[in-house]
C-alpha cells in the first residue's frame, strides 16, 4: 500500500531489499511484505542444496564430468532456483509475484530426479516380470476361500469351480463334489471343533474341567477385531485424563500448568510419531509375541492420537455455558458436568469412532511383527509363497474393514449432524432405559470375549523381561555415533523420498478416476451410475488394505526394496486420494458454475474460473496429508520388504542392538514430528 | 443493597478495563449501565459476581465483602445473583429442562446433581419459572432447538431457579431483533416490580433506557461518567459518553 501512495520515497530501499535476495534467498521477499513466501524460499535452499549435493555424491546421481571436474547437472535447476528467487524479489518492488510455476520446477527437478534414483524405480521390470505378476494376481482372485473335494482330495474352488458347480446345478447335472469353506478360510475365520474347555467355561459352570467339548475357536481375524476393539476401548478411557493434561485453557488455569501442558504436548507428539508397529517391536519385548502385544501396541499409539484430538476439541469449548453454570454458584465439579460435558461428549465419541476405524486398519498389520491376528497369518503365508492363502487374508481383511468404515463413517455422520430432537419425558423414558441395559449388556460380554481371545494378560505389563530393562536403558543412551547417524540419515532420506514418490504417482493415477468417482459427475444418470459405483468400489475395496499388505505382491513382481515399497504405497494413496479427490469434487458449490455461466463464458472458462479456483485447495490440501501419512507408512513399509528405514529398524531390532534401534526411531520421531507440523501448518495457510 | 468502591480492573494484558468506579444500587433499582463496546460494562457487571477477579476496590453486597470471599463463600454469593448473558449461554445439547435445573446448582448437594439427580420441588419450581417466562411446553426439547428470543427466556428461568435478590443482565438482548428486546426486558421489569428484585443491566439503546431503567450510570474508557436518571441524559451527557461524532437516533 505504501509503495502505490509514495513510489519515490520507497523504491530505493524497495530495489535495495529486493537485491538482497540474491545474498540471502529469500530475504527480499520478506522484507517487502511476502513473509511466508521468504521463509519457505529461505528454507529450500539449503535443503535443495543438501539433497543435490547428497545425491551427487552418496549415490553419484546427475553426475557429469567438464574437464576434470566432476559435478551434477542438479545444479543446473539449483543454480535456476536461486535467479527465480532474484527475480521474484524484483518484481515484487512492483508489487507482483515472478511466475511461481518457474520455482516450484526448478525444485521439483531436483527432488523428483532425487527421488526416482533413490527409490531405484526400474520400470521395465513392471513389464519383464509381468508374467510373475499375474501368478500373483492370479493366485489373488482365486483365493483359498472355499474347497472342493473331488475323488477324496481337496482343491481350492474359485471363480471357474464355482460357476461350474453354478452350472451344474442348473442344469441337474450331478455334482462334482461337495464345496464348502476350506481349511485356510477356518484359520482365518475360526471353526468349531473338539477340544478342551477354556477356562472361563469352567468358572461359569458351562463345562467340566478336562472334559473335552464341541467349542468355538477363534480365527486369525476375530483376534484382530478383537484387538481393534479392546485397544479402542482401552485407549479412550486412558486418553481423556491426557487431554485434560494437554488442553492449554483447563491447565493454564492450574499453577505450573503451562509446564505440564507443554511436556503433555511433547510427549503426545513423540509417542505419535513412532508407529503402531514400531511399538509392537517395543511390546514384544516387553510382553512377548502374541495378540496382547499387538493390542497394547495399538492402544498406546491410540492414546496419543486421541488425547491430542481430544485437546483440541477441549481448547474449543464455548465457554458461554461455563461462565453461566459458574454465575449460579456451582462449584468445579457441577460446572464439568453440567457445562462441559454435555459439549464434548459428542465430538469425543466421532473420534473414537474414526479411531476405531484407525485401530482395525492398524490391527491387520501390528501382526507383522507383534504376533497374533491376521497379520502374522499374512507373514506366514508370505514366508511360504502361499499365494492363494495370502489372498483369501487379503479379502478377509478387505470385507471386514469395508464394514467398519461404513459403520464407522455412518455413526460419526450421524453424532456430528447432532439433530436436536425431544427428549422424552420422564414417563415415557422406561423403553430407552431397556434398550440401554440390554446395549450394555451386550457391549460387556463382547469387552469379555475380546479380553478372552486377545489372551489379555494385565500381569505381564508389571514383570517384563530382562531384555526390556535393557531396551530401556539402551533407548535412553541411543548410539550417536557418526557412522550410525549417517546411515540412518541416509535411510531416511530414502524413505522420504518413497513416500514422496509414492504420493506423486498415486495422485496422478487417481486424478481421473476420482472424476469418474463423484456422485454429482456420474452418479447421476442411470447410463453412468455403474461406472461411479465400479470406480468407488475399486476405491473402497484398495483402501481397506494397508500399504504393509500389498508389498508382499510387489516384492513378488519387482524385487524387494524401495521399489516394491514405493508402489504399495501408491496404491494405498490411489484409493485414499482418489476418494478425498471425488469428495472434494461432490462439494463443489454449484453457485459460482451458475453465475460464471450465466455472464456467456465457455466451458473452459467456466472451469478455468468457477471449478478450479474450488478444487485446487483442497485437492492440494489433500495431497500434503497424504505425504504426511505416506511418510509414517513409509517408515515401516521395510518390515515387509519395501526397503527405507523400516528395514534398518527391523534387523537392529532383530539384533538386539538397542542402542541403535534406539537412533532410528529417534530419527524417525523428528521427521515425522517435523512433517506432521509442516503439513498442518501449510494445510493451515491453505484452507 | 451493593455498594461498589473505587473498583478497578487490569487484565493481565495491560487493559485497563475500570478504574476507580464507584456506586451504589438500592434494593428494588433497575440500574442500566450504558457505554459503548469496550468501555467496561461487561467486565464491571463479572466483577460483582466475580466470574472476573477485581484488582483492586471493594464490593459489598448486603453487608458481605464479596471481594474477600473465598471458595465456598464466593459460591454462596453467586446463588443469590443470577446472571443473564447477551449469547445467552445454554448448554446448548442439554435439555431445556436441565438447563433451568442448573440454576439450582448452587443450592443441591454435589453428589446428587453428578448424578443428575434433583427433588420434587427443584422440579415444581424449573416448570413454575418456565411457566413464568411462558415456555412451560419446551422443557423437553433442546436449547439449541429453540428460537434466540426463546433461548434468552430459558436464561431468565434459570436465573429465577436461584431465587436472586439481585440480577445481573449483560446485554440481553444485543443478540436479539429490537421486536423482542421488549419481550424480553418486560420479563426482567415483571421480576423487578413484581418480585422486588435488583436489576442491573447493560444496554445499547438508549431509548430502551428511558423506558426500562430507575437509574442509569454510564461508564467510557472503564470511568464512571454519568450517575442520574434516564431524564438526566441531555445532549452534552450523551456527547460525552458516545463521543463527540455520535447522533441521538431512534432505533425503534
Amino acid at each position: 500500500m505504501a509503495q502505490l501512495n509514495q513510489p519515490l520515497k520507497t523504491s530505493n530501499s524497495s530495489v535495495l531489499a529486493s537485491w538482497s535476495s540474491l545474498v540471502i534467498p529469500g530475504l527480499g521477499q520478506f522484507i517487502l511484505g511476502r513473509r511466508w513466501r521468504g521463509i519457505v524460499i529461505f528454507l529450500m535452499i539449503p535443503i535443495l542444496g543438501y539433497i543435490t549435493n547428497w545425491a551427487q555424491v552418496r549415490k553419484h546421481i546427475g553426475q557429469v564430468e567438464i574437464g576434470s571436474l566432476i559435478t551434477s547437472w542438479l545444479w543446473l535447476p539449483f543454480i535456476l532456483f536461486w535467479l527465480w528467487n532474484v527475480l521474484d524479489a524484483r518484481s515484487l518492488v512492483t508489487g507482483k509475484t515472478y511466475n511461481t510455476l518457474f520455482g516450484v520446477l526448478f525444485a521439483a527437478v531436483i527432488l523428483y530426479v532425487t527421488a526416482w534414483n533413490v527409490t531405484d524405480v526400474k520400470l521395465d521390470r513392471l513389464i519383464s516380470r509381468i508374467h510373475d505378476a499375474q501368478l500373483v494376481m492370479t493366485d489373488l482372485v482365486n483365493a483359498d476361500i472355499l474347497t472342493i473335494n473331488i475323488n477324496g482330495t481337496d482343491q481350492i474352488c474359485a471363480w471357474e469351480c464355482l460357476s461350474g458347480a453354478a452350472g451344474d446345478l442348473l442344469a441337474g447335472r450331478p455334482a462334482k463334489g461337495v464345496i464348502r469353506v476350506s481349511d485356510n478360510m477356518l484359520d482365518i475365520i475360526g471353526r468349531v471343533k473338539v477340544d478342551r474347555p477354556p477356562r472361563w467355561m469352567v468358572v461359569v459352570g458351562w463345562a467340566e474341567n478336562g472334559v473335552e467339548i464341541n467349542q468355538y475357536v477363534p480365527g486369525t481375524l476375530i483376534e484382530t477385531i478383537a484387538m481393534g476393539l479392546l485397544a479402542t476401548i482401552f485407549s479412550t478411557i486412558l486418553a481423556i485424563p491426557f487431554s485434560f493434561l494437554a488442553a492449554h485453557n483447563v491447565m493454564s488455569r492450574v499453577p505450573g500448568g503451562s509446564v505440564i501442558y507443554y511436556v503433555m504436548r511433547a510427549l503426545l507428539n513423540i509417542v505419535r510419531a513412532v508407529d503402531t508397529i514400531v511399538w509392537g517391536l517395543i511390546l514384544i519385548v516387553w510382553v512377548g509375541l502374541g495378540s496382547f502385544a499387538g493390542m497394547i501396541a495399538l492402544t498406546i499409539h491410540s492414546i496419543a492420537a486421541l488425547a491430542k484430538l481430544f485437546s483440541e476439541e477441549i481448547e474449543h469449548i464455548d465457554t458461554g455455558p461455563v461462565e453461566a453454570v459458574r454465575a449460579t454458584g456451582a462449584n468445579l465439579l457441577q460446572v464439568i458436568r453440567y457445562a462441559i460435558i454435555p459439549q464434548i461428549v459428542p465430538p469425543f465419541l466421532a473420534y473414537t469412532l474414526l479411531r476405531w476405524d484407525i485401530n482395525m486398519r492398524s490391527a491387520t498389520v501390528v501382526g507383522f511383527v507383534a504376533g497374533g491376528g491376521i497379520g502374522f497369518f499374512v507373514v506366514e503365508t508370505i514366508r511360504l509363497g502361499a499365494y492363494p492363502q495370502y489372498g483369501a487374508a487379503l479379502w478377509a481383511v478387505a470385507v471386514v474393514i469395508i464394514i467398519v468404515d461404513y459403520i464407522s463413517a455412518r455413526w460419526r455422520d450421524k453424532i456430528l449432524r447432532d439433530q436436536p430432537r425431544e427428549t422424552p419425558e420422564t414417563g415415557r423414558r422406561w423403553p430407552t432405559i431397556l434398550r440401554t441395559t440390554i446395549l450394555a449388556l451386550l457391549g460387556l460380554v463382547a469387552f469379555a470375549y475380546c479380553w478372552v481371545v486377545t489372551k489379555v494378560n494385565p500381569a505381564a505389563l508389571f514383570e517384563p523381561a530382562p531384555t526390556f530393562l535393557r531396551l530401556v536403558g539402551d533407548f535412553l543412551s541411543i548410539d550417536l555415533t557418526p557412522a550410525i547417524l549417517d546411515s540412518v540419515i541416509q535411510q531416511i532420506l530414502v524413505t522420504i523420498f518413497q513416500a514422496m514418490l509414492a504420493t506423486t504417482l498415486g495422485a496422478i493415477f487417481a486424478l481421473p478416476f476420482s472424476f469418474l468417482a463423484a456422485r454429482n459427475l456420474t452418479g447421476r444418470s442411470p447410463a453412468t451410475a455403474w461406472i461411479y459405483i465400479l470406480v468407488r468400489s475399486i476405491f473402497n475395496v484398495l483402501r481397506s488394505i494397508e500399504a504393509l499388505l500389498y508389498v508382499a505382491i510387489f516384492v513378488f513382481w519387482v524385487g524387494i526394496g524401495p521399489f516394491a515399497g514405493m508402489l504399495a504405497l501408491a496404491v494405498t494413496t490411489f484409493a485414499l486420494i482418489g476418494k478425498l479427490f471425488s469428495e472434494a469434487i461432490e462439494n463443489i458449490d454449484p453457485g459460482p458454475i451458475e453465475a460464471v455461466t450465466a455472464t456467456g463464458a465457455n466451458i473452459v472458462q467456466v472451469v478455468n474460473y468457477a471449478i478450479l479456483p474450488q478444487i485446487v485447495p483442497p485437492f492440494v490440501s489433500y495431497l500434503i496429508y497424504q505425504w504426511d501419512i505416506n511418510i509414517r507408512m513409509a517408515t515401516i513399509i521395510g518390515f515387509a520388504g519395501g526397503g527405507g528405514i523400516g528395514l534398518t529398524l527391523y534387523t537392529y531390532f532383530g539384533s538386539l542392538q538397542y542402542h541403535k534401534a534406539g537412533t532410528v526411531v529417534a530419527i524417525i520421531v523428528i521427521v515425522v514430528a517435523l512433517m506432521d507440523f509442516t503439513s498442518a501448518k501449510l494445510r493451515e495457510k491453505l484452507v | 443493597m451493593l455498594r461498589i468502591e473505587n473498583l478497578t480492573k487490569v487484565y493481565p494484558n495491560g487493559t485497563e478495563a475500570l478504574t476507580d468506579v464507584s456506586f451504589e444500587v438500592a434494593d428494588g433499582e433497575f440500574l442500566v449501565v450504558i457505554g459503548l463496546s469496550g468501555s467496561g460494562k461487561s467486565t464491571l457487571l463479572r466483577c460483582i459476581n466475580r466470574l472476573v477477579e477485581p484488582t483492586s476496590g471493594r464490593i459489598i453486597f448486603n453487608d458481605v465483602d464479596v471481594t474477600a470471599a473465598k471458595g465456598a463463600e464466593i459460591r454462596r454469593i453467586r446463588r443469590q445473583i443470577g446472571m443473564i448473558f447477551q449469547q445467552f449461554n445454554l448448554v446448548k445439547r442439554s435439555s431445556v429442562m436441565t438447563n433451568v435445573l442448573t440454576g439450582r446448582l448452587g443450592y443441591v448437594s454435589t453428589l446428587s446433581s453428578l448424578l443428575g439427580i434433583f427433588s420434587a420441588e427443584d422440579h415444581a419450581r424449573a416448570a413454575a419459572s418456565l411457566e413464568q417466562v411462558g415456555l412451560s411446553e419446551k422443557a423437553h426439547v433442546r436449547a439449541d432447538s429453540l428460537s434466540g428470543g426463546q433461548q434468552q427466556r430459558v436464561g431468565i428461568a434459570r436465573a429465577l431457579m436461584q431465587e436472586p435478590k439481585v440480577v445481573l443482565a449483560d446485554e440481553p438482548v444485543a443478540s436479539l431483533d429490537p421486536v423482542l428486546a421488549h419481550t424480553i426486558l418486560k420479563y426482567l421489569e415483571q421480576l423487578n416490580k413484581e418480585r422486588g428484585i435488583t436489576v442491573l443491566c447493560s444496554l445499547h439503546f438508549l431509548d430502551l433506557v428511558h423506558r426500562y431503567a430507575t437509574r442509569v450510570i454510564a461508564l467510557k474508557d472503564g470511568k464512571l461518567v454519568f450517575e442520574g436518571t434516564p431524564d438526566q441524559i441531555d445532549d452534552a451527557q450523551f456527547k460525552t459518553i458516545y463521543g463527540q461524532e455520535a447522533e441521538r437516533i431512534s432505533v425503534i
